[in-house]
């Protein structure tokens, strides 16, 4: 469905318009699982896709029929997408949950080229610190014995370096 | 849940919605100005006459550098509730306004007669009162910019939670010049600077917990 349909379908949605809006929510399914495996773990995927179709639900009236539906959409997906990276960080413990570490498919190809993009501008013991925690679904212990820091100082690394990318993510949206 | 039953789920909830529209929010931010203005005239908290203009020089300062800095910061806190709505540089140019308003009053503050005696002329306890008004009176636009926040969808939370505490505080201090009866620019930077920082903190605090989405 192109973008003009898409909009023709949230135009009639916002109408109340049920099967218009079923068919919209079906065809943004996959994009959004296609735009979050690029940017989160693959384990997050299907939870951020599910989270941004209850968002649109709720903020549809936020939607302004005079302009296109794609950058609305964005703006939204985006959002989410920051929140995330916030929480990653706010949750930051000793104890990784499993689905952090769940294993490897195809599609977190995608995902690790964003990340390594945006690991790629932070200092190399806080990428090295986030790679072995969050991506690699090691401990904070175990990541500072292979690393030889103490545990603070990775947690301080973890900490710094995600609030670091959540503010590149921010700040330049589009090279990402 | 699955996509399926999730989007069976959200459709069959799918009710008609009037989409939100910036001039309407504009108008009910100019009616809760309104009312707030009418109402402390009304009450006799506020007077203003052509006599108490001509014996206060700063008064004219006041009106408008406040009512500039609460209408621009809102108007862009109001477009700031657009996900699609980018801020950047418009916080730049709102805090230069704001150094251009304080810088004209150091100015009006700087002439003969001016910089002596500091502790006695920022008078504690009337300041401490005036601040305490001006927050006061900054608190209706406050929830108010929250409330439309909270229906909007502002993904510049940083920045927007800013421009609402400014615009409510900058309101709150231009509503508060009618009845308030000090003049030296020393005081009115001081006092009305602190407690417009205070709301700016609170809008910090405030907003992310009533429009966080």
């Amino acid at each position: 469905m192109a973008e003009d349909q898409w909009r023709n379908s949230m135009i009639a949605a916002l109408r109340g318009d049920a099967r218009a809006y079923r068919a919209l929510l079906l065809e943004l399914t996959p994009w959004l699982r296609s735009y979050y495996a690029k940017r989160l773990p693959m384990a997050m995927v299907d939870d951020a896709a599910q989270e941004v179709l209850m968002t649109l639900h709720a903020k549809r009236h936020t939607y302004d029929p005079a302009k296109p539906f794609g950058p609305w959409l964005v703006a939204i997906a985006r959002y989410k997408w920051i929140d995330r990276l916030r929480a990653m960080k706010e949750t930051l413990s000793d104890e990784i949950p499993e689905e952090i570490a769940a294993p490897d498919t195809g599609e977190s190809f995608g995902s690790a080229q964003t990340l390594d993009a945006l690991m790629s501008r932070l200092k190399p013991a806080q990428a090295e610190a986030i790679r072995l925690v969050k991506i690699e679904g090691l401990t904070v212990k175990e990541a500072a014995e292979r690393l030889g820091q103490t545990i603070a100082l990775v947690k301080v690394n973890i900490h710094r370096g995600l609030r670091q990318m959540s503010e590149l993510a921010q700040a330049e949206p589009h090279e990402l | 849940m699955n996509y399926e039953s999730l989007i069976d789920q959200l459709a069959e909830d799918l009710a008609p919605v009037r989409p939100r529209r910036f001039w309407v929010d504009v108008a009910i931010m100019a009616a809760i100005g309104a009312t707030e203005l009418f109402l402390i005239f009304a009450i006799g908290f506020a007077n203003f006459d052509m006599q108490r203009i001509r014996d206060q020089p700063t008064v004219g300062w006041r009106l408008v550098s406040l009512a500039t800095i609460s209408a621009i910061s809102g108007f862009f806190a109001l477009r700031s509730f657009d996900p699609t709505y980018a801020l950047k540089g418009s916080v730049r140019w709102i805090v230069a306004i704001v150094a251009v308003c304080i810088a004209y009053g150091v100015f009006l503050g700087s002439m003969p007669g001016g910089w002596s005696a500091i502790e006695q002329r920022l008078e504690w306890a009337n300041g401490i009162e005036c601040a305490s008004h001006i927050l006061l009176l900054s608190i209706p636009p406050l929830i108010a910019l929250a409330l439309l926040g909270r229906r909007g969808a502002p993904t510049d939370m940083r920045r927007t939670r800013f421009l609402v505490g400014l615009s409510a505080a900058a309101w709150g201090a231009f509503a508060f010049v009618f009845a308030c009866p000090f003049n030296d620019p020393l005081f009115i930077i001081t006092w009305y600077g602190l407690s417009c920082t205070l709301v700016v903190l609170l809008a910090r605090h405030l907003l992310p917990r009533i429009a966080r989405w």
